[in-house]
């Protein structure tokens, strides 16, 4: 998801930073009055006081996607065999190895960063420029790491929902999170020039239509069974996110020296 | 002193190793529930026959592992305890369908899926079992499946895919269609209605 938008803030922010702020004050939900305790608890704690302007930028994200983006991913998944697909999405992964590896570090997290750094190693040599995983054949998985998870782990609340034009579902954490990234990402400095700007885009480009083409199933089933389909995309996006909070804080695997007893490994 | 302290630990030591069995146990009586139950749901999927013949199919197994009451009382939350006995009838028989429809609409499509098995762990009355589920052209899903009483009468509570809870999300989207509906539960119920008449016109 995060790869999907890594260059959206080149764009004219100057102009739509302040217009976007002017449609935010005019859509503020209106909370329900005291005398009805559970609409205000159910409000308070579905905290999306944006919730009619996300909305417009839900329909707005919809409309592109219908139009755009879909089409595309569909053509990328008829196109490509799966197998070169699964190599692209791994290239993409370890293109975000530096980004990852500066988070697993901030998050405290040593065997993350262990298992990051030798993701890096062996997947862009033995694994051909990251095309292949063999670094998780070799007992080095893969785990999430952004900016907004960091942040988490530092005790920053989500804050309210948002839901942001091309950007899609965030929060101000996640959202201060992934700008950092793109700051933090060496990919973003590197070079200058027409070829990297078009090596740039067109990894942006790739990330999108690999995102969207693995949920090419999940979100067509959710469009057809969910009676909110905004409300369930809500509901999703943060489970999955505190999922993967959950996930991080959780791996506390002990880090050994070779030359002690080992301890024995979880079940 | 000494005897009684003895006798303490004994006894301590005897609880903690009852429990740890019983949990055990629960947590082996969970997994082999949860094989038993995707291997049922695999050879459907899978096996020959119409989607018609398959959707029949598949609502026995459901009816059989899901604890589709409880995941519906669930699902309404605090609405539950305001519907009229008659709504909750009339919602209780509508979830079914939705559930069977969702399920079957997951599923239906998925011809060569697989999963594997993983870890097993307790989780309050509950216990979680960790799959992994495969579908062809499709990476591969984390899938957890909640199984509640597992011990005697296991039945499927909830199936956690990539940390998203179904019964929950399908709790949020409830409650939001009803705030925008004046709090009706009779709107709900006719939405549920609508929504799976439209699913299963369109297959």
């Amino acid at each position: 998801m995060r790869a999907f938008f890594r260059s959206t803030p080149r764009l004219g922010h100057r102009v739509w930073v302040p217009s976007l702020l002017l449609i935010v004050l005019a859509g503020c939900a209106t909370p329900p009055p005291a005398s009805d305790p559970d609409a205000l608890a159910d409000y308070r704690q579905t905290n999306d006081p944006l919730e009619p302007t996300n909305r417009v930028f839900y329909a707005i994200n919809n409309g592109l996607d219908t139009a755009i983006l879909k089409p595309a991913a569909q053509a990328y998944k008829f196109l490509l065999p799966e197998a070169v697909r699964t190599g692209i999405h791994h290239m993409l992964g370890n293109l975000g190895t530096p980004v990852q590896l500066s988070n697993d570090m901030l998050e405290g997290k040593p065997r993350r960063a262990g298992d990051t750094t030798m993701r890096f190693l062996i997947n862009s040599t033995v694994g051909v420029l990251g095309f292949f995983d063999v670094a998780k054949r070799w007992g080095y998985p893969d785990h999430d790491a952004d900016f907004g998870m960091t942040l988490a782990k530092w005790g920053v609340g989500e804050g309210p929902y948002l839901y942001l034009p091309v950007l899609g579902p965030t929060d101000p954490r996640d959202f201060a999170g992934f700008g950092v990234d793109i700051a933090a990402d060496p990919f973003t400095w590197v070079g200058q020039g027409t070829t990297v700007q078009v090596l740039g885009y067109s990894k942006w480009a790739l990330g999108a239509l690999d995102t969207r083409s693995r949920l090419l199933g999940e979100i067509d089933s959710i469009k057809k069974t969910a009676l909110d389909p905004y409300a369930t995309f809500r509901s999703l996006y943060r489970q999955h996110r505190h999922s993967q909070i959950e996930e991080m804080e959780n791996d506390n695997r002990a880090t050994v020296p070779v030359w002690f007893p080992q301890p024995a490994p979880a079940h | 002193m000494r005897s009684r302290r003895f006798l303490l630990t004994v006894s301590a030591a005897w609880l903690a190793i009852g429990r740890g069995a019983r949990a055990q146990s629960a947590a082996g009586h969970a997994a082999a529930f949860v094989k038993a139950t995707g291997d049922q749901m695999a050879a459907v999927v899978n096996g020959p026959g119409s989607a018609r013949q398959k959707r029949q199919m598949l609502i026995r197994i459901i009816d059989g592992t899901v604890d589709v009451d409880g995941v519906a009382r669930f699902c309404l939350g605090r609405f539950w305890r305001q519907a009229s006995p008659a709504q909750q009838k009339r919602y209780m028989a509508i979830f079914h369908q939705v559930l069977v429809t969702n399920i079957t609409s997951k599923l239906g499509e998925y011809k060569g899926v697989t999963f594997t098995m993983g870890r097993t762990q307790p989780d309050g009355e509950n216990t979680k079992v960790n799959t992994v589920v495969n579908r062809p052209n499709n990476p591969p899903t984390n899938v957890q499946w909640v199984i509640g009483d597992p011990g005697s009468n296991p039945k499927i509570v909830d199936v956690v895919a990539e940390g998203t809870s179904l019964r929950l999300t399908q709790r949020s989207d409830y409650a939001s269609y009803l705030s925008h509906n004046n709090y009706s539960i009779d709107a709900l119920i006719k939405a549920m209605q609508q929504q799976v008449e439209q699913n299963q016109a369109s297959g």
